[in-house]
């Protein structure tokens, strides 16, 4: 996978982060990162057409979902339901969205499809392509991973 | 509490409207999330609706004009930003009619336009302001 791809949405995901909800994000050293993921998750599929094709899978633990939700509305939030997860959906759109507009400026022209979520899978959610590249990262609040599947046309 | 001071970008209108807006979306939120029954929450739930609806068109309109009058080259782009949403949500308020003012429906809408305000107002409008500021100092 070029680093042309993966940057914008390494990048998005970081000014995101910063901008809505106060957090720095840095990349995970080793697998211990992950051991939030795989339990109770909620995935967040966003499809991506145009100069390039496939798909970005962003994994989010529960906790750190409720608490991510809990900076941007200042309340309490209890279980994943519907307000939540589509919160969620809406900041991976976002992120999505600033990444395309990025790639855009590297001469790739694409566009999102809106977010599919997938919540409490009970295997580890991946996507199917064997040349998926993973990014995991971590914050203040817990861990999330990127899945990044994309081809040129 | 949902506005934060680091959101204002510095043009009195614009943020007090901001304000406004982080308010009655935290009313909104509030009114949908309490404990009770759906049917005794649904007249705030359609009362802030219907606000939302008639003030986002005015801000949208102050905030353009705006833009216009300090010649701000992203204009257009930040046009199309609000036209996307004031579709989307009009998208949903034709799913609301027809699936009643389902719960799930109204609490997945509360979900998409908390991140959107935030997102919108932290990031997409104080490029406005990274604007102004900049044209005041080459000036």
């Amino acid at each position: 996978m070029k680093a042309q791809y993966v940057n914008p949405f390494y990048q998005a995901t970081i000014d995101v982060f910063k901008l809505m909800l106060d957090l720095d994000i840095n990349r995970c050293q080793t697998d211990a990162c992950s051991k939030m993921l795989g339990k109770k998750e909620v995935g967040v599929i966003i499809d991506i057409t145009g100069d390039l094709t496939g798909s970005i899978l962003y994994r989010f633990p529960e906790s750190m979902i409720l608490e991510m939700v809990k900076i941007m509305s200042g309340m309490e939030m209890a279980e994943l339901d519907g307000f939540v997860t589509s919160a969620l959906g809406e900041v991976s759109n976002i992120i999505s969205g600033n990444a395309v507009s990025k790639l855009s400026s590297e001469d790739y022209k694409c566009d999102i499809k809106p977010p599919r979520i997938i919540v409490d899978k009970e295997k580890p959610l991946t996507l199917s392509d064997a040349t998926v590249l993973k990014i995991p990262l971590e914050t203040a609040i817990g861990e999330l991973q990127i899945q990044i599947s994309l081809k040129e046309n | 509490m949902m506005w934060k001071e680091k959101y204002k970008i510095g043009v009195e209108k614009i943020d007090q409207q901001h304000e406004e807006l982080f308010r009655r979306v935290e009313d909104f939120v509030v009114s949908l999330r309490k404990e009770g029954e759906w049917g005794d929450k649904l007249p705030k739930v359609k009362e802030t609706l219907e606000f939302m609806k008639g003030y986002v068109v005015t801000h949208f309109a102050d905030e353009e004009a705006y833009q216009e009058e300090q010649g701000y080259p992203g204009l257009e782009a930040h046009r199309q930003v609000h036209e996307d949403f004031k579709n989307e949500v009009g998208e949903f308020a034709v799913r609301f009619e027809e699936q009643g003012y389902a719960e799930d429906l109204v609490q997945q809408f509360a979900g998409k336009l908390l991140a959107w305000l935030i997102n919108h107002v932290a990031a997409t409008d104080q490029k406005i302001a990274d604007y102004v500021k900049s044209k005041g100092v080459s000036n």
